[in-house]
C-alpha cells in the first residue's frame, strides 16, 4: 500500500480506512453509488445527511455488517472480501456503537464487556475483567458493573456499549446515530464520553446529527445525500458556508 | 356400587412405582434427546442449509401431523424390516419394545422442540446478531453465548408445557406392551375390578407430578430471572 511503501515510518495522515467506488444495492434500490472516502489514523469524521442518504449503510459496510456489491474497502491494510478470515480480522480492529445499544440482556454489564475479549482475543477471565472494569470506569459506569442492561437508563446503556466496543482495543470506532434513541437529557452524557474518546486520539467515524459535537471534535464533515457523498469540508466551513444547495437545505432543517 | 376401597392401591404400590419410574425415565430421555436434537434441527432450518434445511422442514412437518401412537407402530414394525434389508439377508431385525419407545419418543419430541426453538430464534432482535458480528464473535460463540441462552429463557414456559404433554403421552407405550404408570394401574384395575380407586389415585399422581414440574420451573425462572429482561 502507498503509505507503507512511502518510508520507514507511516505518514501521520496514513489512511486507516480506504473506501473506493463503493456500491451497495438493496434489491433494485441503490443505497450507495461510487462512494469514495478515506480516513486517516486519528481522524474524526462526522457523516451527516437526510435519512435514507446511505450514511449508516456506509459505516455498516466498513465492518461487513452489510455486504458491499462493488468497489473496495481496505481497513488497516486488509481488503474486505467475503472470506471470513478477512472479515473477522477487520472486525477485531473496528468497534461499533449502535443506535439501539444492542447490549446482551442476559449478561451483566461487566460480562457484556468481557465476552468478546475472552472469546475473540483469548484473554483469561481475570484479564478480561480487569480490562472491562477499567473501561467501565473510563465511561463512569463501573459502579453498575454487576447490574443488567435492563436496569440501566438509555444513556448508561449506550456508555456501556461504548466501553464494550473499547474492550476489544479497536483502532477505529464507528458510531451509528448513537444518540438518536436517547431521551434528550441523556444525550450529553454520551456525547461527553465520545468527546473524551476523540481527545484520546481514537479514529472515529460518526453518523450523527449532533452538530455541536461535530463542531467540537470533527476534523471533517462528510455530507451525504441519495447514496453519494455530496460535500466534504472542515466543520467551520461546512456550517458557515455550505457549497451545495442540498447541504444548505439539510442544515436549514436541522438547525432551528 | 360398593364403597371405595383403597387398600388394593397400597398393595399394588411396588408395581405402580415401577410403572412410574419407566414413565419418568422415558420422559427424561425423550426430553434430553428431543431438546438437543430439536435445537440442532431448528438451527439447520434457521441457517437455511441447502437441501438439508428442506429435508428437516419436511421431517418436522411429518412428525407434527401424525399421531405419536402411529409413529410408535411404524417404528416398531417398519424399522426392523428396513434394518433387515440394509443388513442384506432381508430378515427383520427386531429392536425391541423398550428401544422402540425411547428412540421414537426422542425423535418425535425433537420435532416439537425444534418448532419452539425455531420460533424463539426468530424472536431474537436482529441487533443482537449485529452486535456479535461487530465484536467479531464466531458463529458458534454467537449462538452458544448470546442467542441460545436468550431463546431458552424466553421459550422455557412453552418447553415446560411440551414436556408435561410428553410425560402424559408416555402412557401410549401400552401399544408396545410396555408398562408405564397408567399401564400398570390399568392392568391392576382390571385384574381386581377396582377401576375407580385405581384411576382416581393415578389421576392424583399425574396431577401432582405435573404441578410439581410447573412449580419447579417457575422457581428456577425466578431464581435465574434477570432484572429488566423481558420474560
Amino acid at each position: 500500500m502507498r503509505q507503507l511503501a512511502a518510508g520507514n515510518k507511516p505518514e501521520p495522515s496514513a489512511s486507516i480506512v480506504v473506501v473506493e467506488k463503493l456500491v451497495k444495492r438493496f434489491g433494485h434500490f441503490t443505497a450507495l453509488s461510487d462512494v469514495n472516502l478515506s480516513v486517516a489514523a486519528g481522524e474524526k469524521i462526522v457523516l451527516c445527511g437526510p435519512s435514507g442518504s446511505g450514511k449508516s449503510t456506509l459505516i455498516r459496510c466498513i465492518n461487513h455488517i452489510e455486504r458491499h456489491d462493488g468497489g473496495r474497502i481496505v481497513v488497516d491494510g486488509v481488503e474486505l472480501t467475503d472470506r471470513m478470515t478477512d472479515v473477522n480480522s477487520i472486525r477485531r480492529e473496528v468497534g461499533m456503537v449502535f443506535q439501539s445499544f444492542n447490549l446482551f440482556p442476559h449478561l451483566s454489564i461487566v460480562e457484556n464487556c468481557m465476552l468478546a475479549p475472552m472469546k475473540v482475543r483469548g484473554l483469561s477471565r481475570p484479564e478480561a475483567q480487569e480490562r472491562a472494569i477499567g473501561l467501565l470506569r473510563k465511561v463512569r459506569i463501573h459502579d453498575q458493573a454487576d447490574k443488567y442492561p435492563g436496569q440501566l437508563s438509555g444513556g448508561q446503556q449506550q456508555r456501556v456499549a461504548i466501553a464494550r466496543a473499547l474492550c476489544m482495543q479497536p483502532k477505529i470506532m464507528l458510531f451509528d446515530e448513537p444518540t438518536s434513541a436517547l431521551d434528550p437529557e441523556m444525550v450529553k452524557e454520551v456525547l461527553d464520553t465520545m468527546v473524551e474518546l476523540a481527545k484520546d486520539g481514537m479514529t472515529m467515524v460518526c453518523v450523527t446529527h449532533e452538530m455541536g459535537f461535530a463542531r467540537e471534535i470533527a476534523d471533517r464533515v462528510v455530507f451525504m445525500d441519495r447514496g453519494a457523498i455530496v460535500e466534504e469540508a472542515d466543520p467551520e466551513t461546512f456550517f458557515r458556508a455550505p457549497r451545495t444547495e442540498r447541504a444548505k437545505d439539510f442544515l436549514g432543517q436541522i438547525i432551528h | 356400587m360398593n364403597s371405595l376401597d383403597f387398600s388394593i392401591v397400597f398393595q399394588a404400590l411396588p408395581y405402580l412405582w415401577s410403572g412410574l419410574l419407566f414413565s419418568l425415565a422415558l420422559t427424561a430421555v425423550a426430553f434430553v434427546v428431543g431438546l438437543v436434537l430439536g435445537t440442532c434441527l431448528a438451527l439447520v432450518q434457521h441457517f437455511e442449509v441447502p437441501v438439508i434445511g428442506r429435508l428437516v422442514r419436511g421431517y418436522v412437518a411429518l412428525m407434527r401431523s401424525i399421531p405419536l401412537i402411529l409413529v410408535l407402530f411404524w417404528f416398531f414394525f417398519l424399522v426392523p424390516i428396513v434394518l433387515g434389508h440394509l443388513g442384506g439377508n432381508g430378515r427383520p431385525v427386531p429392536i425391541g419394545a423398550t428401544w422402540t419407545a425411547f428412540i421414537t419418543f426422542g425423535l418425535f419430541e425433537a420435532a416439537y422442540y425444534s418448532e419452539i426453538i425455531r420460533v424463539g430464534l426468530r424472536a431474537v432482535n436482529r441487533g443482537q446478531f449485529e452486535a456479535c458480528q461487530a465484536l467479531a464473535l464466531s458463529t458458534f460463540d454467537t449462538y452458544r453465548s448470546v442467542i441460545l441462552p436468550q431463546v431458552l429463557r424466553v421459550a422455557s414456559p412453552i418447553i415446560l408445557s411440551q414436556t408435561i404433554i410428553l410425560f402424559q403421552d408416555t402412557s401410549l407405550v401400552y401399544v408396545l406392551s410396555l408398562t408405564d404408570l397408567l399401564g400398570a394401574a390399568s392392568k391392576l384395575a382390571q385384574l381386581n375390578g377396582r377401576l375407580v380407586e385405581m384411576y382416581l389415585v393415578i389421576a392424583v399422581v399425574y396431577l401432582a407430578i405435573s404441578s410439581a414440574a410447573s412449580q419447579c420451573v417457575a422457581s428456577l425462572r425466578k431464581r435465574y430471572a434477570i432484572a429488566g429482561m423481558r420474560r
